[in-house]
């Protein structure tokens, strides 16, 4: 946690990073579908 | 390009710069001018860092890249998403806390004097150069097929972005940037959407991507862990992991896009509306490079994208032999259209063999169309006209000229001049800033006002960007725009991430150690690269690596005993 930041903002930050990567995972699935559909 | 088209260039070039300069005017402190001010929310942070990035490489020659080699260049990306949320978490709060005008002046607060100037003077040396790459890259390729003189493109492109970053700031840089990039935006859907409209009515859109994928241009990911491969899932995700981490972490550049807003939460919503978006967006403009190729299927192309340097080597009494290839690739484009219906005719007949058989032919025959392609590169160099950038780079451009409606047109040239001022004005900005704050100010005038070192970073914004300009005017490119750009950001981005990286995570370690161990790294970058042909993205990772390793060896050797002191 950094200075000047509460616990119940350091856990919405950490949910915001948690669905950021979320996004990135699907969409490297999603491009992975991609390849093996037109490859 | 006729009237329609230079009236809607003139007015978008123009527009933005003007409404930046009405939004921006009357005087600014020290930290308006640097920094913006809380007036900037997150969407225009966000629109800010990925106009910042995107630069006009990015929509002149990443369709052409996708057309010569595939979308697989959408993998550099991948370490992109994870190194945002990094810099969310370590880096921002960091320099918000501190109040930092120049993420050097971090170093200097951590460290010492010498190690903030080092990581500054690296930025100044490897951002300068590509602030001339950046106005240089359209510029060659517009005056060459537009007609335009080239030094008056590159002063058209380069005078107007100095003259309102000079003026505005980091606040005009951040408005301007925002506008951008929405007619960026709104320009490339609607040259996909044009793109697409104009394949071929033989093949339905699917059996186009399907064709496409058997020709290797839809290979997007790609496991394979050679290292001699440029563009695999794991170069991505790690090498692209550091490269991406130096570039928003500790390049200012993107640093004084991203503090613009004065707020923690501003900043880190930007960056992560950047971690969404960046492989998303850079997928369609790769595949429109893909279309772009299924589109010269059927449409005869030229056998050499860069037709003024083809008329020179004519000119210059080579036309026999051009004729003779010109012919015979003529000839495999009408069997290779021949080869793709037969595709479709076997497909649609759910002949698997007869579809196997024509997806060979049509490999081989690429293949040849490509031989055609070197034999004809190679005709233009004994003809002493060799191009000064790839023949990919003139393959998007030549298609907006020759395929698109007027008007469209106008508006996409209009993005890739957009994409050059917005990339450009971000450069200038920080390179004015760093020098001004991180070597003017305590090195030249230590106690002089506020005023003083506005005007200062005005002079310094300026004085850049005529040595942008002067680069520009003299730069000859010998490999891919995109590129050049991403090798020279490689190769000293791995050693300004070691010290940002040794500061934030090694407690132990003095300036001294950190700065002869970044010194040390960077020659050995310098070396790889002058010796070895490893995938450029590895040098990232190398040179961050090796300044820890050193580091924290040095503090253990040469410099042991001095950690009392530094704390102190």
């Amino acid at each position: 946690m950094n200075i000047g930041e509460s616990n119940s903002d350091a856990r919405s930050w950490r949910k915001a990073y948690g669905l950021a990567l979320s996004i990135f995972a699907m969409e490297v699935v999603l491009l992975y579908l991609f390849t093996v559909r037109f490859s | 390009m006729n009237r329609l088209d230079y009236l809607v260039l003139i007015a978008t070039i123009l527009a933005i710069p003007l409404y930046g300069l009405w939004r921006t005017r009357g005087s600014a402190s020290l930290k308006q001018y640097l920094k913006g001010d809380a007036s900037i929310q997150w969407a225009t942070i966000g629109l800010s860092v990925l106009a910042t990035q995107a630069g006009p490489i990015t929509f002149l020659s990443m369709p052409g890249q996708a057309y010569e080699s595939g979308i697989g260049f959408i993998q550099n990306y991948f370490g992109q998403p994870l190194a945002l949320i990094v810099v969310c978490a370590v880096f921002v709060p960091i320099y918000q806390r501190l109040k930092v005008y120049t993420a050097y002046q971090y170093l200097g607060k951590r460290f010492d004097r010498k190690t903030q100037l080092l990581g500054a003077f690296l930025f100044l040396v490897q951002r300068g150069i590509a602030a001339g790459i950046t106005i240089y890259a359209p510029a060659i390729v517009l005056s060459a097929l537009v007609g335009w003189r080239l030094d008056l493109t590159i002063w058209l492109a380069g005078g107007l972005v100095i003259i309102y970053t000079v003026v505005g700031g980091t606040k005009i840089v951040s408005i301007t940037q925002r506008y951008q990039m929405i007619v960026i935006l709104v320009g490339m859907a609607i040259a996909f959407a044009v793109a697409v409209y104009r394949l071929s009515p033989d093949l339905s859109f699917e059996h186009t991507l399907s064709v496409a994928g058997k020709m290797g241009k839809l290979e997007a990911v790609d496991f394979s862990v050679d290292p001699h491969k440029r563009y695999t899932f794991w170069s991505g995700l790690i090498g692209g992991f550091f490269l991406a981490l130096s570039y928003f972490g500790a390049d200012q550049s993107q640093v004084q896009r991203y503090l613009a807003g004065g707020s923690l939460k501003e900043s880190r919503l930007g960056l992560l509306f950047n971690a969404a978006v960046k492989v998303p967006l850079q997928f369609f403009i790769l595949l429109l490079g893909a279309i772009v190729f299924m589109f010269y299927q059927f449409e005869k192309p030229p056998v050499y994208f860069n037709q003024p340097a083809y008329q020179r080597a004519m000119q210059n009494g080579y036309a026999p032999q051009l004729a003779a290839l010109q012919t015979q690739f003529d000839d495999v484009f009408m069997q290779k259209r021949a080869a793709i219906r037969a595709i479709s005719s076997a497909s649609s007949a759910d002949s698997s063999n007869e579809r196997d058989a024509a997806m060979t032919t049509l490999r081989e025959l690429e293949t040849r169309a490509r031989e055609l392609r070197d034999r004809t590169k190679e005709v233009l160099q004994q003809a002493g006209v060799g191009p000064k950038s790839k023949e990919s780079d003139y393959v998007f451009i030549t298609f907006i000229l020759q395929q698109m409606p007027h008007g469209l047109v106008g508006l996409l040239i209009a993005v890739i001049l957009c994409a050059t001022m917005s990339a450009t004005a971000a450069t200038l900005n920080a390179l004015g800033s760093t020098t001004a704050i991180d070597f003017y100010r305590p090195l030249i005038r230590p106690n002089a006002s506020d005023h003083h070192y506005v005007v200062a970073a005005k002079a310094l914004t300026a004085a850049w960007g005529l040595i942008a300009i002067g680069v520009a005017s003299f730069a000859s490119l010998v490999e891919n725009l995109i590129e050049a750009g991403n090798i020279l950001g490689s190769v000293f981005y791995g050693s300004i991430l070691g010290l940002f990286l040794a500061a934030f995570f090694i407690r132990r370690v003095t300036g001294s150690a950190v700065f002869f161990a970044a010194v040390l790294a960077q020659s050995l970058v310098f070396v790889l690269f002058a010796t070895t042909n490893i995938g450029y993205l590895w040098y990232n990772f190398i040179g961050c690596a090796a300044v820890l390793v050193l580091a924290t060896l040095l503090q253990q050797t040469i410099f042991r005993g001095t950690e009392a002191h530094a704390a102190a």
